[in-house]
């Protein structure tokens, strides 16, 4: 497991890391540490750091270093921000802040990026010190402005308090610009927090319910033109020639260009350019991925399965262990291709002119799409300005910005603002996936019910690869270009000896406490772009794990929730999390024909446990109940973290019960909702929410709810029917 | 050219008259707040009123709506005066992402505009052609039946326009 770090000068390093989430560590070594912060020019404003900017009127804006997909991030770290400097959540003005090496983030080396379940955890420290050392400024100009001893002064709601009289911050803002402003302010006892811990209205929640708030599709610029793109039948495909006559002549149609993934058409409407898309004529040079169908993985996958593989872990003899143990099983999984189908297709405006260019998308990483287009366009990155927006979803998706190059590549071809939007076909059928997987589970028991020995295996393609391979030109624009394509291509065969990829394995094998392990991987790519999907690889690995285990507890004669508190005794969070919801499951009366299913996982340093109960109706699942338990730590917006798990699990329960993509000659067979469905209100279950209480340091909540609902499901199937369902998403014979 | 009233105002537009509804009411009125996710009617994030109905404006041309009226989320209530459900929105912190809740929203309020007092049923079966990717069904839940069961309920027989 290991992550490669790009440092300006192209030189790569390999260092160790744990898998999850983005893995890049960037190093900009005295490259835009010099560069303009991108906040509001504001008069008279103060703004001692990166996110905090007072004005007189006492206005108080956080610029949001993380990107809001819905996770909630605006409305946690806003809180991080209140606490130590004193200011009700409620009363500021949230900016989703641009590009800039002060927005990086600290789980990912500093690159600018939102994903892994990382924000609340990356930043908790950094932001409460950031409050805490703009309060004591303030209380420090406060002092001199008063005339009044700095000990006498105390705060409230962003208002100075002396006596009976209350200043607001604003009054101080011109003599605490003239101070110097300190580093190392102590942060307030957990005891004393006003805001951490308690529920209010999450801040994006007035602009959300009102058709206000902006997402990249919403994005108007004087004189913009929109493009569509005409796209390969099969990944990777480049176009050899193309006929846009027939297209050029329709209403409002004015250029059809070439871009990096197929040919784009710009009209002066959004449904100008796509009926005209439809009377291009593109004759594609395909790639061998054009053989390749979903039969074909699945076989490859089969026989890849009796290859040695690439260790992951090793512990113990696994030989010996599994002649030795009591009970032995043995089991293969399938989990298959799965689009993260935001509800808000890709998109992006850019706007190149001679020696500047401006982007607006909502995107997971703001300084990735900046990069792109200096890339692209030929500019300097400190000419290019990356205006962020809110996400309609991401999910892992809106890592990966082909949508920012496209329109970049228009907007130089056209000399025009673009606005390039995805249809829902583009997203299911031409985007980046989470990648299939088989995987092999062979484990014994011995006669205490104690795991003796667990020996996995997985067989697919590695997804930090891909990602690193469509993310590098957005890391390294100022390179010459040739520069850039001996890097991508370098690393691209670099990668094909790449041995295991921690996301590829991870949570396959590490939450129970296991004397003899080894854990191998087979990599096989047929091609099909990957990506970082909601919670990764513990998408398809818990799945496989949790359904292992309750076929294991079977085996050895016990129940599924004591097999499991009997074997973590390593992991005294995860198995709290185990006692807590086993407590809740004893007490859940099931409906006549409902049964029960349990399952439990850690992944992003959050430990969770679900019970689902489940009947069996004409042969359709429905899942009717899911009580969720929870510990991530202390719990920054509790109501925030319950909302996090129960959309974690109806995600998860979409991949559960109806996520699949084919491949048909190398193209997804699916293309929009009708046939790649999700789960809808009348399908969704009741989610019971436990958050246990917790003073350590605080850990994600965006994807570890996602993990454990799949096996619970299965589990509880595996009750109602009798029927060991091993493959998703889970059909009954 | 064709004519209809949208929230409230009448408007006139000279595209072509198979355009759907929602990019005449996006690319060329600029109102921004009904969004694109299918293409298809599949999804329901186009949802606006058309005579009181929730319609799926991505596959209604626009010739559809030659001489009706036309209300969007922006027609329906705004910060300054929400409507009971956009409240109730608030209050119960339903969007994740936010994308769709526009278009759930305008099928909830022509529910209720209907049928004031929905069972749980009720509100299934009017809602399932929304999808939340997010996964906000829960709370969309618990916040169209808080509206239902108080006392605002009376005004939500009459369409609100702008």
């Amino acid at each position: 497991m290991s992550t490669l770090n790009y440092s300006r000068r192209g030189f790569l390093r390999a260092s160790g890391v744990a898998g999850g989430g983005l893995v890049v560590g960037f190093s900009l070594s005295g490259c835009g540490g010099d560069t303009a912060l991108p906040l509001k020019d504001l008069p008279d404003s103060f703004a001692p750091n990166a996110f905090i900017q007072i004005t007189p009127d006492n206005v108080v804006r956080f610029y949001c270093p993380r990107d809001e997909m819905g996770q909630g991030v605006t409305t946690g770290l806003t809180t991080l921000v209140a606490e130590d400097l004193d200011v009700d959540p409620s009363a500021f003005v949230v900016e989703l802040a641009g590009a800039h090496p002060d927005y990086g983030n600290p789980d990912f080396g500093g690159m600018q990026g939102t994903g892994g379940s990382t924000s609340i955890k990356a930043h908790y420290q950094q932001l409460r010190q950031a409050g805490a050392d703009v309060r004591a400024v303030i209380l420090d100009a406060a002092a001199k402005d008063l005339g009044v001893a700095r000990s006498e002064l105390s705060t409230a709601n962003g208002h100075v308090v002396v006596g009976d009289s209350r200043h607001p911050y604003g009054n101080f803002v011109a003599t605490a610009a003239t101070l110097t402003v300190p580093q190392d302010t102590p942060l307030k006892a957990p005891a004393d927090f006003q805001y951490i811990g308690t529920d209010f209205p999450r801040l994006d929640g007035m602009s959300k319910s009102t058709g206000t708030a902006v997402y990249g599709i919403d994005v108007d610029v004087a004189g913009m033109h929109h493009a569509v793109v005409v796209r390969a039948p099969v990944a990777g495909g480049r176009v050899k020639s193309f006929n846009a006559d027939a297209a050029l002549s329709m209403p409002g149609v004015t250029d059809v260009v070439e871009v990096v993934t197929g040919v784009a058409v710009v009209a002066e409407k959004y449904w100008q350019a796509t009926q005209a898309a439809k009377q291009v004529d593109v004759d594609w040079e395909l790639p061998a991925l054009v053989d390749v169908s979903t039969a074909r993985v699945k076989a490859d996958y089969q026989a890849a399965l009796q290859e040695e593989g690439e260790e992951a872990a090793a512990e113990g003899d696994v030989t010996t262990a599994l002649a030795q143990s009591a009970h032995v099983l043995r089991n293969e999984f399938w989990a298959p291709y799965l689009a993260h189908a935001p509800m808000e297709p890709m998109n992006a405006v850019v706007w190149v002119r001679e020696n500047e260019a401006d982007v607006w998308s909502g995107t997971q990483g703001p300084g990735v799409a900046q990069g792109l287009v200096a890339r692209y366009a030929g500019l300097d990155t400190e000419n290019v300005r990356s205006h962020q927006t809110y996400l309609g979803g991401g999910f892992g998706r809106r890592a990966t910005l082909h949508n920012v190059i496209e329109a970049t590549q228009a907007s130089v071809a056209t000399n025009k603002p673009i606005h390039l939007l995805w249809s829902r076909e583009d997203d299911i059928r031409n985007g980046v996936y989470r990648p299939a997987s088989m995987m092999q589970i062979e484990a014994g028991v011995d006669d205490n019910g104690k795991l003796n020995v667990w020996a996995a295996k997985r067989v697919g393609g590695n997804i930090t690869p891909e990602t690193l391979k469509n993310a590098l030109p957005g890391y390294l624009p100022g390179m010459p270009a040739g520069v850039v394509d001996w890097v991508v291509g370098f690393a691209d065969s670099a990668f094909e000896g790449w041995v295991v990829d921690g996301t590829s394995v991870e949570g396959l094998y590490e939450d129970y406490d296991t004397p003899n392990v080894q854990v191998s991987h087979v990599t096989r790519d047929h091609g099909v772009p990957l990506t970082f999907w909601r919670s990764v690889g513990h998408s398809y690995t818990a799945f496989a794990k949790e359904v292992m285990m309750d076929q294991l507890a079977e085996v050895a004669g016990m129940d599924p929730v004591e097999f499991r508190l009997n074997n973590l005794d390593s992991k005294p969070r995860l198995k709290n999390v185990v006692r807590i919801a086993g407590e809740h499951m004893a007490a859940m009366q099931p409906a006549p024909g409902h049964a029960l299913g349990f399952a439990a996982h850690s992944s992003f340093s959050t430990d969770v446990a679900e019970v689902a109960e489940v009947s069996v109706e004409n042969g359709q699942i429905r899942v009717h109940r899911v009580l969720c338990v929870v510990d991530c730590g202390i719990a920054i917006n509790p109501d925030v973290i319950k909302a996090q798990m129960e959309g974690s699990v109806i995600f998860g329960l979409t991949a559960a019960l109806y996520g699949d993509l084919d491949l048909d000659q190398g193209a997804i067979r699916q293309s929009n909702f009708h046939d790649y469905p999700m789960v809808r209100m009348n399908e969704a279950p009741e989610v019971e929410v436990v958050i246990v209480a917790s003073d350590a340091a605080p850990t994600g909540v965006g994807e570890p709810g996602l993990p454990p609902i799949a096996p619970a499901v299965a589990n509880a199937v595996y009750r109602a029917t009798s029927q060991r369902l091993t493959e998703l998403p889970l059909r009954l014979a | 050219m064709i004519e209809f009233e949208l929230n409230g105002r009448p408007v006139t537009t000279d595209e072509d008259p198979a355009t759907p509804l929602l990019w005449a009411v996006r690319d060329t009125f600029k109102l921004k707040g009904s969004k694109y996710g299918c293409g298809a009617g599949l999804c329901g994030a186009c949802t606006m009123h058309v005579d009181g109905q929730a319609v799926r404006t991505c596959v209604l041309p626009i010739s559809a709506v030659a001489g009706k009226s036309v209300t969007t989320i922006e027609g329906l209530g705004t910060p300054d005066d929400l409507h009971p459900l956009q409240s109730a929105w608030v209050e119960y912190s339903v969007p994740q992402c936010g994308y769709c809740q526009s278009g759930q929203i305008m099928s909830a309020a022509a529910l209720l505009a209907t049928n004031a007092a929905p069972s749980e049923q009720d509100v299934d079966a009017a809602m399932a052609g929304n999808i939340c990717r997010c996964g906000c069904y829960p709370r969309i839940k618990q916040a169209i039946l808080a509206v239902a069961d108080s006392n605002t309920v009376s005004d939500l027989a009459t369409e609100v326009s702008s």
